[in-house]
């Protein structure tokens, strides 16, 4: 197994908030964390980027225990809820700063930077600074700045929650050719049902800091684990696209609204 | 119909009330900012017959070029090291936590409310010819009566204000941003290099600016230590105090204030970028979270000066609170009370004076800037930027400027102000009304402009909005206010000293007097019980309003 976590454990003070998580994930393939909020998600994904340290229990990825790497010597790199993009700097130096650390001449990495803002579909905006482009565009940047370095692992804290609809649905489909294109593995946390049924490879949803399944997205759709899956789901339909991908869920409350 | 057309009269009386209050601010912000600093300008190019003559300006600049220079040269030094002492302070208080944050927050606040030339006092008793340190400790004989005493106590004295502002930048720093840094492979040395410096960049150039201008404008640090050094504040003061030379004053003025008046115009673009920064960010704000002693050599120099800076600071106020209760005879030092009783003996009408005029400026000045700040924020004023920054304007000028400008505006009819209270109490007002109008338009953009808009709504006029809407939201604005119109009316020395009546002299006065002419134990004392006075008064404003909330709840 490429990423392992086995028995994670955390609490803050009195409070549990994960209660021995233990999963798996194959190399390439993406995770969605799916859960209402006070779930324990978050905290998970800041155990696996070394944000927080585990009070128990270990963390895998790709053979190596990495459970008391600090986050900056790890090879997991985050995109964060809030973007923590860097306001004094181009949208070219943002993307080219973890590039820095690592021994790449520096028009090579100029190169390499073009690249991945021509694959985010920001190549015209390499010198604008932050403030001056939009929120999906910032969204962009943070992601191209977290794969450029070519992490064994690539981490997102709800990406999209500060994006309207549409512009979520649209980003949702560049994420997963991004990633299926990239091979990279990554894992995902989201409280959206539709956003996590489209992305995910494999889905774990999460109650009270347990995990409560762990499987393929139609596997979980067709055989809800318990009556708190079931009703947390939702489901009543799925539409498919011609190839075979998932277009769109139907959810019951959805579906009685129109 | 008479109920009607009642309603009509007292809602055309409402808008003539609003308008002749706005008519009275802005003219009082003309007649108290404007026009003494044109009246500088218009003396120092007059040949004292009512002619036109650059005579005083050749003067100055052959006689005095010296003095300019030296002026530049304090300047430039005291402001780069007073800004490498409030950046490391800064990110020093911001990085840490619990009680060591708050000793160093306390020892900042209290330099906040000490009255001018403490510093100075300090340095003389503790390395002086006699100083405790240079003297007793070290038995060193040696005179520190020359420039590098004026730039290392003014860089110390303005740390305070320069820290606290670049304090406030930090805690507005995106935590996001660090996370991502550290995420990507950034150490803590390249956090500190890469993201905390450059956001902090505008701010330390704020600093730097406002550091240089106040170095330029002391005239009190210069003249108590300086001894034959002098620059071109100390000068004026001696013209002024010595001479009377008003034309030849008001011409050396003028080199003043055109380098403060440029330098406020940078300062307004310089703010407007850190804000900007500030925006940019998506911001989670929170604790500084950054390992200094991580970060490798640039770390070990912040924490080194940072424990320099706050030792410096504890030896001059232990010294000061220390030397009022000390005498010495023979070299011996005893407890006394003597020092306590003779300042209690002759001066606790000028104690309670000083209170008096404080109070007056406090509840003035901040209705004053209340309604300044509603007209400017949320009325639409003709000329609305030049007003805002003609009322600005007094945050950079110079002392001396804003006290000549208003002895030569106000020494004749019909505003013969000259030797009166008024004319005190309009300088503390006009001089502080730019950081109290701050308070309150920062606490105004948090009334939603629908309130406004439901009062006219039900039927109230713009008086109406006034009085039932704006100043009852601005309530915590006006503690806020209130304190810093105290502290400051307390402890500002600046521009009052030319205007002071001798017969009716004020606290910060005597302490100049005091340290000026040697007498050390009484000057620390007086330093000590004004710090004590602010302090209690500002604690009872915290009290009151903290007891009233409570009765309001209840």
């Amino acid at each position: 197994m490429y990423l392992e976590l086995s028995h994670l454990k955390k609490s803050f003070g009195e409070k549990t908030v994960v209660r021995d998580l233990s999963l798996s994930l194959e190399r390439g393939e993406l995770l969605c964390i799916l859960g209402s909020s006070g779930c324990g998600k978050t905290t998970t994904l800041n155990m696996i980027g070394g944000f927080l340290a585990p009070d128990g229990g270990r963390v895998l990825l790709d053979g190596e225990d990495i459970t008391a790497i600090p986050p900056e010597r790890r090879p997991v790199t985050t995109v964060f809820q809030s973007y923590g993009l860097f306001p004094h700097m181009t949208v070219l130096q943002n993307v080219l700063y973890g590039l820095k650390f690592q021994r790449i001449r520096r028009g090579e990495a100029r190169e390499k930077g073009l690249r991945y803002l021509d694959m985010v579909g920001l190549s015209d905006y390499a010198g604008a600074y932050i403030h001056e482009i939009s929120g999906g565009q910032q969204q962009r940047v943070a992601l191209a700045r977290a794969l450029i370095v070519e992490p064994k692992l690539c981490l997102l804290d709800e990406p999209f929650s500060n994006l309207d609809a549409a512009l979520r649905t649209r980003m949702r489909q560049e994420l997963k050719t991004l990633q299926r294109e990239l091979g990279m593995t990554m894992v995902f946390v989201t409280h959206d049902q539709e956003e996590a049924l489209i992305l995910a490879d494999r889905m774990a949803i999460m109650e009270e800091g347990r995990l409560v399944q762990y499987d393929s997205p139609l596997a979980i759709y067709h055989h809800p684990a318990n009556a708190f899956v079931a009703d947390f789901l939702g489901l009543e339909d799925l539409e498919w696209r011609r190839d075979g991908a998932l277009l769109k869920v139907i959810r019951r409350d959805t579906k009685e609204e129109a | 119909m008479d109920k009607k057309s009642g309603g009509l009269l007292r809602c055309r009386l409402g808008t003539a009330a609003d308008r002749l209050i706005l008519l009275l601010l802005l003219g009082a912000v003309c007649l108290f900012v404007l026009w003494p600093m044109a009246c500088i300008l218009l003396r120092s190019l007059g040949d004292g017959e009512g002619g036109f003559s650059l005579a005083a300006y050749t003067e100055v600049w052959q006689r005095y070029r010296g003095n300019l220079w030296n002026s530049v040269f304090v300047g430039v030094l005291s402001s780069l090291l007073c800004t490498l002492f409030s950046t490391a302070a800064a990110i020093f208080i911001a990085t840490r936590k619990g009680w060591v944050k708050a000793v160093c927050m306390a020892l900042l606040l209290i330099t906040m409310v000490s009255p001018p030339f403490v510093s100075s006092l300090a340095y003389i008793q503790l390395y002086g010819r006699r100083g405790w340190i240079t003297y007793r400790l070290l038995g060193l004989s040696w005179d520190p009566y020359n420039c590098w005493g004026v730039i290392w106590m003014q860089s110390i004295s303005f740390v305070p204000l320069n820290a606290l502002l670049l304090i406030g930048i930090l805690t507005k720093l995106d935590t996001g941003s660090l996370q991502a840094a550290r995420d990507l492979g950034a150490k803590p040395a390249a956090i500190l290099r890469d993201i905390v410096l450059p956001l902090m960049g505008p701010g330390i150039l704020v600093s730097l600016l406002l550091s240089f201008i106040r170095s330029l404008a002391d005239y009190g640090t210069p003249v108590i230590i300086g001894g034959r050094f002098s620059t071109i504040a100390s000068e004026i003061y001696l013209q002024l105090v010595g001479y009377s030379d008003l034309e030849k004053s008001s011409a050396m003025n003028m080199f003043l204030l055109l380098p403060a008046i440029a330098a406020f115009f940078l300062y307004r673009y310089l703010m407007g970028r850190s804000d900007k920064l500030a925006e940019g960010s998506r911001s989670r704000q929170g604790r500084l979270e950054l390992s200094l002693s991580r970060c490798g050599a640039a770390g070990i120099i912040i924490i080194a000066v940072s424990l320099l800076f706050f030792l410096m600071m504890v030896l001059q106020y232990g010294c000061i609170f220390l030397s009022g209760f000390l005498k010495s005879t023979k070299g011996v030092y005893s407890f006394t009370l003597r020092n306590w009783e003779e300042l209690w003996r002759l001066d606790t009408a000028t104690m309670v004076r000083s209170v008096v005029y404080a109070l007056i400026v406090s509840l003035a000045g901040t209705l004053f800037a209340m309604l300044f700040a509603y007209y400017m924020e949320r009325r639409k004023v003709p000329f609305h930027s030049f007003f805002d920054c003609l009322a600005t304007l007094p945050y950079m000028l110079p002392g001396t400027c804003f006290g000549i400008g208003y002895i030569l505006a106000f020494n004749h009819e019909p505003l013969k102000l000259t030797g009166t209270a008024v004319i005190v109490l309009a300088n503390m007002l006009f001089k502080q009304l730019p950081t109290a109008t701050k308070i309150c338009s920062a606490s105004l953009t948090q009334v939603p402009l629908a309130l406004e808009r439901s009062a006219r709504d039900l039927g109230g006029g713009q008086l109406a909005v006034l009085r039932d809407v704006i100043l009852p939201s601005l309530r915590p604005a006006f503690l806020s206010c209130f304190v810093y119109n105290f502290s400051s009316s307390m402890t500002t020395a600046g521009a009052i000293i030319f205007l002071i009546n001798p017969g009716k002299k004020l606290a910060v006065f005597k302490l100049f007097d005091a340290v000026y002419t040697g007498d050390y134990a009484v000057a620390s004392l007086i330093a000590s019980v004004i710090i004590v006075i602010v302090l209690a008064v500002e604690g009872l404003a915290y009290l009151i309003t903290w007891k009233g909330g409570k009765r309001r709840v209840s």
